[in-house]
């Protein structure tokens, strides 16, 4: 097969992405230039203005924004404090043998119906439901349980949802770091937890961003945990957006809460992404490590050999954020 | 990662095993004797986060023994839930609308993934970038957008440009389903391919094989174990995607999941937990046929870990 013709192969994804998402998305950006005409219509785009956009950041819908960027945030790094132990277990402390099938269990609510699972999270949360009584019977809340439909149960909810898509790559992550270097940071003199912060945990980086990643994209927009787990209190910008596409029906508005959705996403990725590089600015440059005379070993980077040579086989970025 | 069998292990297999070749028995008896906190703690984390990811999945299976009429109100055990799945053709017709959307999906997610993944890892070229670039975005746009897209460009499609293949119901799902699962096989079958060597291929070609051929007896049965395991995936995630299907539904054909997220509003009966741990029980099976899969083709936890998280 020539070069060329097999590059074709690709051809039907191709156009089956660019007609199913380019297009579609494309579409939504042009609309939320556009305004909702009348009661009856959905959207008309012949005056084209950034009206929307102000409409979408008013103080009603702002709040709303504000929520959701909160429960992202503190959902995603909670999902990160409770995954990475368990994570650094699965992959260092259990037993080889073991590690398939606490692979498997993680993934058996990563594939269970998210929506099952968090109606799940409503019957055990209920006010009348066993946790509650089962609460009060022992005398540790007074009255039943009032945690449903507030802010704090879709926290719960989204870290639940979300924690086997940390877990899965910190897994890898630390999988991939492997005993050797471990022993030779011991074997050095370095006790448990300077070789946890300086040696596996760095290594395992690409396991964070890609675990961070992961779970706070899909969490931004999700809408399901918040329409089962918050009512009216855990309000979140995938509900605001839903709304007014199926009840409002003004698709200008939507279109424009959708795009402001995505430009948030991005901007606290990136905003994210330098906080973490100028917090660990220091540390990085106290991990380097300089063998003999400074000035010659400087360009051979010691370190980085020696770990791109224990990797196994090279993790592009793109292949650890595709979920 | 290897554990050396013929290592001596007059102990008991324990957590410390994992220590890997090149430890010796010392080193191991002396981290054997004393078990520090900080590995209790971390059994116990572990045990207790892996009881919080099963808590609300055993109570849906314990609710689908449910006699009450509502879901959160436990009355007494038996299994009416799942006799009455059989007198209500509404759930019957969600759920089987599921399940034929699932299987269409799959089939076109994997065609297309099949077929981009071998021509990324066998043709490379900068246009490869571009289409990585593509995949990431349609994996990290989130649902919401995808869905609120979709449904004004399949009416446009189905009215405005009279596609009338557009206003299908199967056909929106399945379009709607297959957009992920397209990135999810195509990783899949590229990761599989790039990691093992073009000269089979190449041999065949010498050999005076029709390209075709070395197609059809090569490469495919290379990427095979990927493009399955890419199959069963694309089924799970379109039996489970509620958001996208809420939005391109028709009436008449409503899917499993956008049939419970309306009955959220109705009041949740037993049934839906019934027929929820039938669909576990299924979609356990086929994860199970996954990594069954995966691991005769030699792929380890690790391997089958990122494989099962997209990539």
């Amino acid at each position: 097969m020539s070069k060329r013709s097999g590059a074709a192969l690709a051809i039907p994804a191709w156009a089956w992405l660019l007609i199913f998402f380019v297009a579609p998305v494309a579409m939504v950006i042009w609309f939320s230039f556009g305004y909702k005409p009348g009661i009856f219509g959905t959207h008309a785009n012949d005056v084209l203005s950034f009206d929307r956009y102000a409409e979408a950041m008013s103080p009603t819908f702002f709040a709303t924004f504000q929520n959701t960027l909160w429960v992202g945030i503190a959902g995603t790094l909670l999902c990160l404090v409770v995954g990475l132990p368990v994570a650094y277990w699965m992959a260092v402390k259990a037993s080889p043998a073991r590690r398939g099938l606490l692979v498997a269990l993680v993934m058996v609510p990563f594939w269970t119906n998210f929506l099952v699972r968090t109606i799940g999270w409503q019957v055990i949360l209920a006010p009348e439901g066993w946790l509650s009584t089962t609460l009060q019977q022992v005398g540790l809340i007074g009255g039943p349980l009032d945690i449903l439909y507030t802010r704090g149960a879709v926290l719960l909810g989204v870290v639940y949802n979300y924690l086997p898509l940390m877990i899965l790559p910190l897994f890898v992550a630390f999988d991939r770091v492997g005993p050797p270097l471990r022993e030779a940071s011991k074997d050095l003199g370095a006790g448990k937890w300077t070789t946890f912060f300086r040696v596996t945990l760095p290594l395992a980086r690409p396991g964070v961003v890609a675990g961070v990643l992961l779970v706070f994209i899909p969490l931004m927009g999700d809408y399901i945990t918040a329409t089962v787990l918050g009512g009216a209190k855990g309000n979140m910008v995938g509900q605001l957006v839903a709304s007014q596409f199926q009840t409002a029906q003004n698709w200008a508005l939507g279109s424009a809460m959708a795009v402001l959705l995505i430009i948030v996403i991005m901007l606290t990725v990136a905003v994210g992404a330098l906080v973490v590089w100028l917090v660990t600015l220091p540390f990085r440059s106290r991990n380097r490590l300089v063998i003999g005379d400074a000035a010659n070993a400087a360009p051979a980077r010691p370190v980085t050999t020696a770990i791109a040579a224990i990797r196994s086989r090279p993790a592009p970025a793109d292949e650890e954020v595709s979920a | 990662m290897t554990v050396q069998q013929s290592q001596p292990q007059q102990q008991a297999p324990a957590p410390e095993q994992s220590k890997g070749p090149g430890t010796t028995p010392a080193a191991v008896r002396q981290h054997r004797r004393r078990r520090p906190w900080s590995d209790i703690v971390l059994n116990v984390w572990g045990v207790a986060v892996f009881a919080f990811l099963f808590a609300p999945i055993v109570v849906i299976i314990l609710s689908s023994f449910n006699v009450g009429r509502l879901l959160v109100s436990w009355q007494a055990f038996g299994f009416d839930s799942f006799l009455a799945i059989a007198s209500k053709p509404a759930i019957r017709d969600a759920v089987w609308i599921s399940v034929q959307t699932g299987f269409i999906a799959a089939i076109v997610a994997t065609l297309l993934g099949t077929l981009a993944g071998i021509a990324m890892a066998r043709h490379p070229g900068k246009w490869v970038w571009w289409f990585l670039g593509l995949l990431l975005l349609v994996s990290v746009t989130p649902e919401i957008v995808d869905a609120v897209a979709l449904l004004p460009w399949m009416v446009f499609l189905g009215q405005d440009l009279g596609l009338a293949i557009f206003n299908d119901g199967i056909v929106r799902l399945v379009v709607g389903h297959s957009l992920f699962s397209v990135a999810v096989v195509s990783y899949l079958v590229r990761a599989r391919l790039v990691g093992q060597d073009a000269q089979l291929e190449e041999a065949s070609a010498d050999l005076y094989a029709k390209p075709f051929n070395t197609f059809r007896r090569v490469t495919l049965p290379l990427a095979m174990p990927a493009v399955l395991a890419g199959f069963l995936l694309s089924f799970t995630l379109s039996l489970d995607n509620t958001v996208i299907a809420a939005f391109v539904q028709v009436s008449g054909t409503t899917p499993w999941p956008v049939y419970v997220l309306s009955a959220l509003r109705s009041g949740l009966r037993p049934e839906i937990a019934a027929v929820s741990t039938i669909m576990l029980v299924l979609t356990l099976i086929a994860l199970g046929l996954v990594a069954y899969v995966l691991r005769r083709a030699g792929d380890s936890a690790a391997d089958i870990a990122r494989t099962m998280s997209g990539g």
